[in-house]
């Protein structure tokens, strides 16, 4: 039994706590494209699994395969109001989705179609700040990504701690186990 | 894969699934003793943190069961040890999910205990190294492919969207079949070797 223990602490100790089992989904809007991709929590993507893209009456609005990558992209339709789901499905028993709320569809779908320029000076003015306004969209969504994907993925980390107290308890049960055996004789 | 997330089964298969559990953990503690409560909670602790660590397998990363290894070690007091093991994951992790708890169960611990069952005798008596070891892999690679049938099974009886694809099933689970088979027979031949009442659940 000695022997088992000592074991199982030194597979405690060498389990990297970054290594798990359950899939998420990552999805953000770029412009007037919805891309992302969909991971293992602890490493690895889903490749070549079907991934669908709903809104929120249930309708499809894209669906496709993952690549090698786990990646996954689609244009996003212009009578995008309601919140999108893209959801995956590993076709074994993982399927995981991401939502993207109305409103970052909306700052995307308003912003990207340059608006219609009449001549005059004014309205011409008016062009160029709705086509500042989504450069600095775009910009922003390109800084903010990797913080998002990361968020995303700290979410979900195994924590050691975690681990530390599913373990403890499993001993304490077995503890309790016993004393309550102790009890009945 | 194994642990089956809420919100994919339908209510009857869920029942099921919870009914089977229930029958199993309760004939399982009825077999917990003061010899086997602390080898049940040394080899929790042992798969709740072994099945942590996964590996991307195709299209899905896959993680060892142990089921076999158990049922071999444990007989029916498998089930309450898995059921415990399920529960921590689901509430400190959120794999799999609470209401799929009893499903989830019986589909880990039911081909394990099983198999065990029907082999467990033999690799007992095997009076070669070889053999033992070939038979606790095949323990270990069948527990697995029933898990694999099994999920498959309660996905397809759900008649959800989410329907498995044999193929993708067979490219995850085989791997994993292999692998566990030699991580099975790697502990029974170790166990056989330096502690052979480890491997007899019930006291003859």
């Amino acid at each position: 039994m000695k022997r088992v223990a000592a074991a199982l602490l030194i597979a405690l100790a060498l389990a990297s706590p970054a290594a798990a089992h359950k899939l998420k989904v990552f999805a953000t809007v770029e412009g007037q494209a919805v891309r992302g991709y969909a991971f293992f929590i602890g490493g690895g993507r889903p490749n070549g699994s079907p991934w669908i893209a709903k809104d929120a009456a249930g309708k499809v609005v894209a669906s496709g395969t993952t690549d090698a990558e786990g990646r996954f992209a689609f244009a996003l339709p212009a009578a995008a109001t309601t919140d999108l789901t893209v959801t995956v499905d590993t076709q074994e028993a993982h399927v995981a989705s991401a939502t993207l709320a109305a409103s970052r569809l909306a700052g995307a779908s308003s912003t990207a179609p340059p608006a219609p320029a009449p001549a005059d000076g004014a309205a011409d003015a008016g062009g160029d700040e709705a086509r500042l306004a989504a450069l600095i969209g775009a910009a922003v969504q390109k800084e903010i990504e990797p913080l998002m994907e990361r968020l995303e993925a700290m979410d979900a980390r195994l924590r050691f701690t975690d681990m530390l107290s599913g373990v403890f308890l499993i001993i304490g049960l077995a503890g309790i186990g016993l004393w309550a055996r102790g009890l009945r004789r | 894969m194994a642990h089956i997330a809420d919100g994919l089964l339908s209510v009857p298969v869920l029942l099921c699934g919870a009914g089977m559990a229930a029958a199993g953990v309760g004939l399982g503690l009825r077999r917990l003793d003061d010899r086997l409560i602390p080898r049940a909670g040394i080899l929790a602790a042992a798969v709740f943190v072994g099945s942590l660590v996964s590996i991307p397998v195709g299209p899905s990363s896959v993680h060892v069961l142990m089921s076999g290894a158990m049922g071999l070690m444990l007989g029916i007091a498998t089930f309450p040890a898995v059921l415990v093991i399920l529960s921590l994951q689901a509430l400190l992790f959120g794999f799999g999910g609470l209401t799929t708890l009893g499903v989830n169960t019986v589909n880990i611990a039911l081909p394990g205990v099983v198999f065990a069952m029907l082999l467990g005798p033999a690799i007992r008596r095997a009076g070669h190294a070889t053999t033992r070891a070939a038979l606790a892999g095949l323990v270990g690679a069948l527990s697995v492919a029933g898990t694999g049938g099994l999920v498959a099974l309660s996905l397809a009886l759900s008649s959800s969207d989410y329907a498995p694809v044999a193929s993708v099933i067979i490219a995850t689970y085989v791997p994993l079949m292999i692998g566990e088979a030699f991580v099975t027979a790697t502990i029974v031949s170790f166990l056989a070797r330096v502690h052979p009442d480890a491997l007899r659940p019930v006291t003859s």
